[in-house]
């Protein structure tokens, strides 16, 4: 893979910071309606913070820097350790999960005392930096990411799955939803309701599965409607910014042949 | 509960509403998008080979051109060939693209990749190439002396484009756009019609398509410097009173007589010469 800098993992040295405290500049908005605005927060600089850590001593004690008593900052988390994929914000404006981004290289990247943190900007916000991502849910339902198994009756053993197959899918498995492939994508917007690269990856990981493959035309088809797999422009922006790897230019290369394919069958055949 | 729930009241607000949900199975932009990018393939990337090939003819001079002009406006039917495989797919091709430009949204300042600038690249090359083919069909093809009924002046037409260094440089710039523009754009059709879906296969077909445009940007380079700084041949029509089509060589004369012998000592007919003294 490309060097990781980008994603605020790994990369260069950084130097360490000198100065013994720092500010965190935030975006927030206090409901879906209300008016954004920025509040800053003034925090001594400990190492090795992360993101969600330095949320975590602003909620503890919610002072902004001209030292008003503010609110705490809403937000997504839950594990902590980028696998659940519920922190994806803009740090620094760019998107990323907030519980693998190191204050340490955050300042050494911005080259300043200040992070700046935003919610992803593509989704309808609820509150401070918890942003509404049920799209991607939605998106899944409508290609129909899963394996049908369930019967009123048990179904016995599924075929086998070659190990050529497993390792073929493990990487599309490892996504954790965390829509920053949406995020970064300039297809993705409110013009043309592109699906985005995680949905197109998971229509691939369960046209793969030998049970899960029953319904991939049904998955070809529905990717072909407006806003399907066409829309994208191949800036590979998604495949640079996902966090956890997935080959998903190759997913969406793979799902584009496979729904052109469908679709000149169907024209012909049914 | 006793209550019935009633009607949900009218969302009112004004907030956005976010990206929405895949349309599965629904609308025609699939075919859309298929044509738009099958259509910069053939039959217009292919005209642009041709294009530029058929231009690179101008190196052997005014008559090697225009009998290369005359040769492509004697093919059958080349007004039908004309609309259905340039105009109308470039016309198609040129109008959907916009539309697809504008409903990206560039983001390279944030996110300075390689593909992310590609993505741009393409669409400024796109917006370029879009309104040089505006003046350029509309200067060479439909105004000025017709080059279809007087191929004799293709050489000339060019000749006195090109001798305005303003219109000059937009060739060179227009020319270097549209190369970048096709060759990216092989490379995005193998990409997307999952022809190159694994990241070797995508770097060895750039290194391809980035040879193809490179070739086809220096001989267009090439013929536009020929004719703006080569030799400066006189404004007249090299090829007088060739009709449009097929025609018989005229044999030559002197003094009312064939200046060749017209048959062979078996007194069968002989092809005069048509190669002009």
């Amino acid at each position: 893979m490309a060097t990781k800098t980008k994603n605020g993992h790994g990369g260069t040295k950084a130097e360490p910071y000198k100065g013994t405290s720092y500010k965190v500049s935030i975006k927030r908005q206090a409901h879906p309606d209300a008016p954004a605005r920025t509040e800053v927060f003034e925090l001594p600089y400990r190492k090795g913070m992360n993101i969600t850590s330095v949320l975590g001593d602003i909620a503890m004690e919610p002072v902004n820097a001209s030292g008003a008593d503010t609110t705490a900052i809403a937000y997504d988390a839950n594990c902590l350790e980028e696998i659940c994929g519920s922190c994806a914000m803009l740090i620094n404006g760019k998107a990323r999960m907030a519980c693998s981004a190191l204050v340490d290289k955050l300042l050494a990247e911005a080259g300043g005392d200040t992070i700046t943190l935003a919610p992803l900007s593509k989704f309808p916000v609820v509150r401070d930096l918890a942003v509404d991502r049920s799209v991607l849910f939605e998106n899944l339902k409508a290609v129909k990411a899963w394996v049908p198994i369930d019967g009123s009756y048990d179904l016995g053993p599924g075929p086998k799955q070659f190990p050529q197959i497993q390792e073929a899918r493990y990487p599309l498995s490892n996504c954790i939803s965390c829509t920053i492939c949406m995020e970064v994508c300039p297809q993705f917007n409110e013009d043309t309701n592109f699906v985005g690269a995680a949905t197109i990856a998971q229509a691939r990981l369960f046209n793969m599965d030998p049970s899960g493959a029953v319904l991939k035309e049904e998955r070809l088809r529905a990717l072909a409607g407006d806003g399907g797999v066409q829309e994208c422009g191949y800036a590979q922006n998604c495949v640079q910014a996902c966090p956890k790897q997935l080959p998903l230019t190759e997913a969406i290369s793979d799902i584009s042949r496979d729904v052109i394919v469908q679709k000149v069958k169907d024209f012909f055949v049914r | 509960m006793g209550a019935v729930a009633g009607v949900a009241p009218p969302d009112n607000s004004t907030r956005r509403r976010g990206v929405q949900p895949l349309r599965a199975g629904q609308g025609n932009e699939f075919l859309l998008r298929k044509l738009h990018s099958l259509s910069g393939i053939v039959p217009i990337g292919a005209f642009l080979v041709e294009h530029i090939i058929s231009n690179f003819e101008l190196v052997h001079g005014p008559l090697a051109y225009a009998q290369q002009v005359k040769f492509l406006n004697g093919l059958p039917l080349v007004r039908v060939l004309e609309w259905a495989f340039i105009f109308i797919p470039l016309l198609y091709h040129a109008g959907f693209g916009v539309f697809i430009t504008f409903r990206g949204r560039a983001n390279v300042n944030v996110y300075p990749w390689a593909g992310n600038w590609m993505y741009v690249a393409q669409r400024v090359s796109g917006l370029i190439a879009f309104a040089y083919i505006i003046q350029h069909v509309w200067r060479q093809r439909f105004a000025g002396v017709s080059l279809p009924e007087h191929p004799g002046f293709a050489y000339s037409k060019v000749q006195m484009e090109l001798a305005h260094p303003w219109m000059l440089a937009i060739y060179v710039i227009a020319m270097v756009a549209t190369c970048f523009h096709f060759a990216y754009g092989i490379w995005l059709f193998a990409a997307k019609w999952g022809i190159t879906p694994g990241d070797n296969a995508r770097k060895k077909s750039a290194w391809v398509c980035g040879a193809v445009g490179s070739a086809l940007c220096a001989m267009g380079l090439v013929s536009i410097f020929w004719v703006a700084y080569g030799k400066q041949y006189p404004i007249q029509d090299v090829m007088p009173a060739q009709p449009n089509g097929v025609v018989m060589p005229t044999v030559p004369t002197v003094n009312g007589a064939a200046e060749y012998p017209t048959t062979n000592s078996a007194g069968q007919p002989i092809a005069p010469n048509g190669v002009p003294r």
